[in-house]
């Protein structure tokens, strides 16, 4: 078989996945409960029973991410609403083929009048030759209280595995009463093995993830979160103004990448525990 | 299979002379945009020795150039350039430059020299920067010099070009103070970043605003920890 029959045979017998999910939840005296549900596709949540802070637990169902698929997530917390959102295990996100589009990722949270959201999702982990487009956009109120982490895995060392090259655009941004306060964009595409050596990149770091804060309050944590990343295996930075509160890590391997995070959240979450699908 | 892709490659415009001598003038170090107080967490990095000579500084810069401040800056020039005459676009490019900004002091430093490129560049009538800084408020310092570049005739890919060569030579004499390197041993590093910026001056030409951001984690990392260093002389 010629090289191109190949391809298009792998092409024929690669799926493309699709899949929705948007999520309304509203305030119903102390409680937080779901207003809308719709899952389309891969895609699917599930509560457990209404409490005062909601927990959501996302699913993809199509078994890992590969060039060409599109996710997207909305999720909206009415006035009051408070919950968080946690994925139930890292995504994997495999070799993309030649010519395929990137994985496109869509994650929109609109954080209502007095509402708060965590987006707690757990490591996104590519495989040599990913190609991941993700972003996540967040439209809050002036008061609204927003926490959230995105964590990127460059290969599993444990599992002997290297990304050699791979194709990535990683975006958060912030919306606070209508205006731009955040735009913190990764882009990292080519030789990332090496790139990823270089020592204002990450010295040979194999993981990295940027946590954001945004809350009336947000800035008086900053001492409690330096320490917190002082004590902790990977190497961090953190700063903070204009209501938001931005960390930086960089992490030999996932372990510690997570370590580090834990510590951080820790700081931010009012003694509440992390989801329970991070402890697995 | 074979990927077609049509690239527009723009012709560089001349500055014409008088335009190359506002822009020597506003780029020059003896321009009062105050660039001395600020080393983009350069000072961290040397007090941790991860620069320590003119070898690791220029590693070091390298990375800032191709993958941090100095790509991002370029686009934003870039951009500001082309907006010149439109203030709404300009405002909402401020808004993002701003939004871009990793750290703290990051931010104080382009909003620092910006605001005081406007200051300085009062006897050029830089009316654009005036109605900008109206509607917007802070102005971050790429965005101050693309705008008023294009405003009075100084062509994109040099405004770009000379932007990001001052840039790299500003940490480059922060560095020769800090760590402490002579003078000569900086300048060999500075004309070891030249084929760095042409190459960010070619690669960004083409670039969206999309294609803000980067992967200078420890750079930024270098930012942020030098908020509470114990000893420092610089402001980021």
């Amino acid at each position: 078989m010629s090289a191109a029959a190949c391809l298009s045979k792998i092409r024929e017998t690669h799926q493309r996945a699709n899949g929705s999910l948007r999520l309304v939840l509203k305030r119903r005296g102390a409680d937080t409960v779901l207003d809308v549900l719709r899952q389309d596709g891969c895609l699917k949540a599930r509560f457990p029973r209404p409490v005062d802070w909601m927990e959501a637990v996302t699913l993809n169902s199509s078994g890992g991410v590969a060039g060409g698929d599109r996710l997207d997530w909305e999720f909206a917390l009415r006035a009051g609403a408070r919950a968080t959102i946690a994925s139930q295990a890292a995504e994997r996100f495999y070799r993309a083929l030649p010519g395929d589009v990137p994985a496109r990722l869509r994650t929109k949270l609109i954080v209502g009048d007095g509402a708060a959201v965590e987006w707690l999702p757990q490591e996104a982990i590519l495989f040599d030759r990913a190609a991941l487009d993700r972003a996540l956009d967040i439209d809050m109120a002036a008061d609204g209280w927003f926490l959230g982490v995105e964590s990127v895995l460059f290969g599993r060392a444990a599992s002997g595995e290297q990304v050699l090259t791979a194709r990535l655009a990683d975006t958060i941004r912030v919306r606070r009463a209508g205006r731009l306060i955040l735009h913190d964009a990764v882009r990292l595409s080519g030789e990332v093995a090496s790139v990823l050596h270089r020592p204002a990149v990450a010295r040979g770091g194999a993981a990295v993830a940027t946590l954001v804060h945004v809350a009336p309050d947000a800035e008086t944590h900053i001492d409690a979160l330096r320490d917190a990343f002082a004590a902790a295996p990977g190497e961090a930075g953190v700063s903070a103004w204009d209501g938001m509160l931005i960390g930086r890590i960089v992490a030999g391997d996932g372990a510690q990448l997570r370590a580090t995070v834990a510590a951080g959240l820790a700081c931010l979450r009012g003694g509440r525990a992390l989801p329970r699908v991070w402890m697995c | 299979m074979t990927n077609i892709s049509t690239r527009i490659i723009r012709t560089p415009a001349m500055t014409e002379p008088a335009a190359l001598l506002r822009l020597l003038a506003w780029i020059s170090p003896a321009f009062p945009t105050g660039g001395y107080a600020w080393s983009h967490g350069v000072e961290w990095a040397v007090d941790t020795g991860e620069i320590r000579d003119g070898a690791t500084l220029r590693v070091w810069l390298e990375d800032v150039l191709r993958h941090g401040g100095g790509r991002n800056d370029a686009i934003l020039l870039r951009h500001a350039h082309r907006a010149a005459g439109d203030v709404a676009a300009l405002t909402d490019l401020v808004e993002l430059a701003l939004a871009t900004q990793p750290s703290r002091e990051r931010r104080a430093e382009t909003v620092g020299q910006g605001n005081a490129f406007m200051a300085a560049a009062a006897s050029w009538q830089p009316e654009i920067l005036r109605q900008l800084a109206a509607l917007a408020g802070d102005l971050p310092y790429p965005v101050a010099v693309g705008a008023l570049a294009g405003s009075q005739g100084i062509a994109e890919d040099d405004a770009v070009l000379a932007l990001i060569q001052a840039f790299a030579a500003n940490l480059i004499s922060a560095a020769v103070r800090l760590v402490p390197l002579g003078q000569s041993a900086g300048l060999a590093v500075l004309a070891g970043l030249e084929a760095a910026i042409t190459e960010i001056a070619a690669t960004t030409r083409e670039a969206a605003l999309d294609d803000l951001g980067g992967c200078a984690f420890r750079s930024d990392i270098a930012a942020m920890r030098h908020e509470t260093q114990y000893s420092r002389i610089f402001r980021s």
